[in-house]
């Protein structure tokens, strides 16, 4: 009996200690989006005069948990504090009151405006309705100063502004809310090595503050640069804490991906020849004058799945484009027998993939070698013909629909994917690239899409497998290589493990 | 099936905007079955009557093919009262030449040169669009005020008729004129040949691998990109082709109708064909119906203002009645489609909508 009140106070005088100590107390935050369970009863808390590191990969949760604690969603349960105050009222007006705030990963600014005319939507102090730009620009340079941060010229339009210059803005614009909790969402993904250090700097004066600043970051070295603590989410539960001193990246580049069995089903080497199919020799391309893939080779031969590794925006779409034709490279050649025999399945499957309102015969025949079998030639279209092959199609690939007829928008999520899959391989092609299909797919669809792209490459063609799913690469991948800025870099065997491996997305060598 | 129904939509859009304009003359103490027997009889009284409600639907029906070709491929060309004008233009200015062809080779020339020209005047727009990225509703409306004032100057100008009395331009060759075959009716092969032409449409949107490419392009251009299909050479094509229909209406009409340029060519058949191409669903075989429907309108109005007394402008309040109740039936016919299932697009694209989940 005795046992039971001491334990029942020692969490009791653990809560206290929590809050106490701690400006933020998340506590048992759950969040669902039908059955997928986003956040699982996930504990954070950070103190006043700290920066605390939020890390995780793609869909462990980190979004929602920051959409939580700014009230953009609605936990399904779990408690907020904040100075020892419960937060009851969550509203994302009423968190902005009471002091947390986040600058969101993609900049939402007004190209065509002054950066003064966009500082007018944050929450600096007006006099009255006339819209005075002086004072803002006044009250801008009061935040700006203290933290050593450079404004942009007097009227300068965004437009004018660098990618970083549009960050700070953004930062500034957040801060006149003056908020005690400052939450980035991966504010360093567009910043270079140079800015990348001044940005930190910045972080530390708002620590030097005592505000809360949370990073949320894949970047696990830049977390261990400038963090004070740590938080990992994989799955939706926190994985761990770390004091940023007590920790270092190998550990959490483990703790981030998660454990792995040391062999997942390793890949079979039915039809592996060393036969080159498709060669990528130093590939260059720009897009908005940005430089998105740098000097990227890769070779795929007969009978191999080679895999492309990456946090998301190294350059996987422009790659998956350019092995499409959709865009040209600015220097270096697509050459290999397969190079006229592509068939691209885009990661974004309803914008680049399909056209919904078309009938899926229709979407059949967006694949070329398709198009040029169903046209005759006064380049009409044998209309029966494709309608009966696109039935027989959907038939053999379980897509279960009353005819070719309906529109792709009416499949469900998993059916649209074997549409393009059937597609893809209806269309004869000798390389098959895939990127991130199976996102958002169940257990059983994406076994399925492993299985067919398998017996694809042990028939003799190539696959490029692009993925931010490690442990898909692992399971299907002959050879792997890692994409970081554009650049891609081939993974040696003895590297061909998650701490490596994670270590090279991330940037290091 | 999807195709049908929204045609009948468009039917029960055409029946309710008569049904508010009864309640308006109602209201206004007019007597509904007079104005509407008038306007009845105006368009579909007697042979003349119907045969000039025809002559009045076929440059619509040349528009209203023109403007669905170019919305099938999402480009929104409110140009074809200029492209019709740029048709007409040429064909006014050869016409007085052709006094020495053979009657049919002078038809099929008049016709000819009104295609290109309503193609080149399409096609700057689509040319402008593809290279320039400058919005084709912009530079179609532009394209129709530098028509306009082409014709008025060269039927001030270049054009204008030896006599150098009036501002119009010398009457075209007889040779290259489209014979009345029912005079004193002005009804000529125009009309068949846009209806063979609304055929032509069709298949060529439906049953052609160009056409295939064309629809794509409206419905997912950055698929249709992905895809390999060049989007940049098919927009120019596809304003072409679209300017050459409308251009051909303007030869059709030089050629059998005024037999010469005037001032004051149009009366804005390019605009309201677009409400034309709109009840019919940008379908090129319902275009013809919908086309005879507003020439009826039309014609009646005139006969309306004769024996009611009551002002053509009520035509127009009935036209744009049926546009914006059939914009309300389609925007609640897509939310209906929406809540049965099918899902909503998702920009993320493989992220999975709730409705993706319930039914995989």
């Amino acid at each position: 009996m005795t046992r039971y009140a001491t334990s029942a106070s020692i969490i009791y005088r653990r809560a206290t200690w929590l809050v106490e100590t701690n400006l933020l107390v998340a506590a048992g935050i759950t969040k669902r989006f039908g059955p997928t369970l986003a956040l699982d009863a996930v504990d954070f808390h950070a103190a006043a005069g700290s920066i605390h590191a939020l890390i995780g990969e793609n869909g462990a949760g980190k979004s929602t948990l920051i959409n939580v604690l700014t009230g953009r969603v609605a936990a399904d349960s779990g408690t907020i504090t904040l100075d020892g105050n419960p937060m009851d009222d969550r509203s994302p007006a009423a968190c902005l009151r009471a002091g947390i705030a986040a600058v969101f990963q993609s900049p939402m600014l007004f190209e065509q405006m002054s950066w003064e005319e966009n500082l007018v939507f944050g929450g600096f102090e007006r006099s009255g309705s006339r819209l005075d730009l002086a004072a803002i620009r006044t009250q801008a340079r009061g935040i700006a100063e203290p933290l050593a941060v450079p404004l942009p010229r007097d009227n300068a339009p965004i437009t004018t502004l660098s990618v970083s210059d549009r960050v700070r803005l953004e930062i500034i614009r957040t801060l006149s809310y003056r908020p005690r909790v400052l939450i980035l969402d991966e504010p360093t993904s567009v910043l270079g090595p140079a800015e990348l250090e001044r940005f930190l700097d910045m972080l530390r004066h708002l620590r030097g503050q005592g505000r809360v600043v949370i990073l949320v970051t894949h970047k696990l070295r830049e977390a261990l640069a400038v963090a004070d603590d740590i938080t990992i989410l994989r799955g939706g539960r926190k994985v761990a804490e770390r004091r940023a001193g007590e920790t270092d990246e190998p550990a959490l580049a483990r703790l981030m991906i998660g454990e792995l069995p040391e062999i997942v089903s390793a890949p079979e080497d039915e039809g592996l020849r060393e036969e080159p199919l498709l060669l990528i020799d130093k590939i260059g391309a720009e897009h908005d004058r940005r430089r998105v893939l740098d000097n990227a080779s890769l070779e795929i031969n007969r009978g191999e799945i080679v895999g492309v590794a990456g946090v998301d925006g190294n350059g996987q779409n422009e790659l998956a484009a350019l092995l499409a034709g959709a865009i040209h490279p600015s220097s270096g050649v697509v050459a290999g027998s397969a190079a006229d025999a592509i068939a691209v399945l885009p990661q974004n499957r309803d914008l680049d993939g399909l056209i919904l309102e078309m009938p899926l015969w229709e979407n059949m025949l967006l694949a070329r070698p398709l198009r040029r079998r169903f046209v005759g030639s006064f380049g009409n279209i044998d209309r029966g013909a494709a309608r009966a092959f696109a039935a027989e199609n959907c038939a053999q690939y379980g897509i279960r629909v009353p005819g070719a007829e309906i529109a792709a928008r009416a499949l469900s999520g998993g059916n649209r994917q074997r549409l393009t899959i059937a597609r893809a391989l209806a269309s004869d092609p000798a390389v098959i690239v895939a990127h991130d299909i199976c996102r958002g797919l169940d257990f059983n669809a994406t076994a399925e899409v492993h299985r067919r792209l398998r017996s694809y490459a042990a028939g003799g063609g190539g696959v490029l497998l692009i993925s931010t799913d490690l442990d898909e690469i692992f399971a299907l991948c002959h050879r792997i290589y890692v994409i970081s800025s554009g650049h891609l870099t081939e993974v040696s065997a003895d590297k061909r493990n998650p701490e490596d491996i994670g270590m090279m997305m991330s940037g290091a060598s | 099936m999807m195709r049908i129904t929204a045609l009948v939509r468009s039917l029960i859009a055409v029946a309710l905007a008569c049904a508010i304009v009864t309640f308006g003359l109602l209201a206004l103490g007019a007597s509904p079955t007079i104005v509407f027997t008038a306007l009845a009889e105006g368009a579909f009284g007697n042979w003349l009557a119907c045969t000039d409600t025809l002559v009045k639907a076929t440059p619509l029906l040349f528009c209203g093919l023109s403007i669905a070709l170019a919305f099938e491929a999402s480009l929104w060309n409110i140009g074809a009262d200029g492209q019709l004008i740029a048709g007409a233009m040429a064909a006014g200015a050869c016409g007085p030449w052709l006094s020495r062809w053979p009657h049919p080779l002078a038809v099929l020339a008049i016709l000819g040169v009104g295609t290109l020209s309503g193609a080149l005047w399409g096609g700057i727009a689509g040319w402008l669009r593809a290279r320039r990225d400058v919005s084709e509703v912009i530079s179609t409306i532009m394209l129709n005020f530098t028509a306009a004032q082409l014709l008025s100057w060269a039927v001030h100008g270049p054009l204008m008729e030896p006599t150098h009395a009036f501002p119009k331009s010398a009457p075209i060759a007889s040779s290259a004129e489209l014979q009345l075959y029912f005079a004193p009716s002005r009804l000529n092969l125009g009309m068949l040949l846009g209806a063979i032409l609304a055929v032509g449409c069709y298949y060529f949107l439906f049953y052609t691998q160009t056409g295939f490419e064309l629809r794509a392009m409206g419905r997912n251009a950055r698929a249709a990109h992905y895809f390999g299909i060049k989007t940049r050479r098919l927009t120019i094509i596809t304003m072409g082709l679209s300017g050459a229909l409308a251009g051909i209406g303007g030869a059709v009409h030089i050629a059998a109708i005024t037999h010469r340029l005037y001032e004051t060519l149009s009366p804005g058949w390019g605009y309201e064909a677009i409400a034309v191409a709109l009840v019919a669903r940008l379908n090129p075989l319902a275009i013809v119906p919908a086309a005879v429907l507003f020439g009826a309108l039309d014609n009646g109005a005139q006969a309306m203002q004769r024996s009611a007394g009551v002002s053509p402008v009520l035509v127009h309040v009935i036209q744009a009645f049926v546009i914006i109740l059939m914009l309300t039936f389609d925007s609640l016919a897509s939310r209906h489609r929406v809540m049965s299932g099918g899902g909503t697009p998702t920009t993320k694209g493989a992220a999975p909508t709730a409705m993706d989940l319930v039914d995989a």
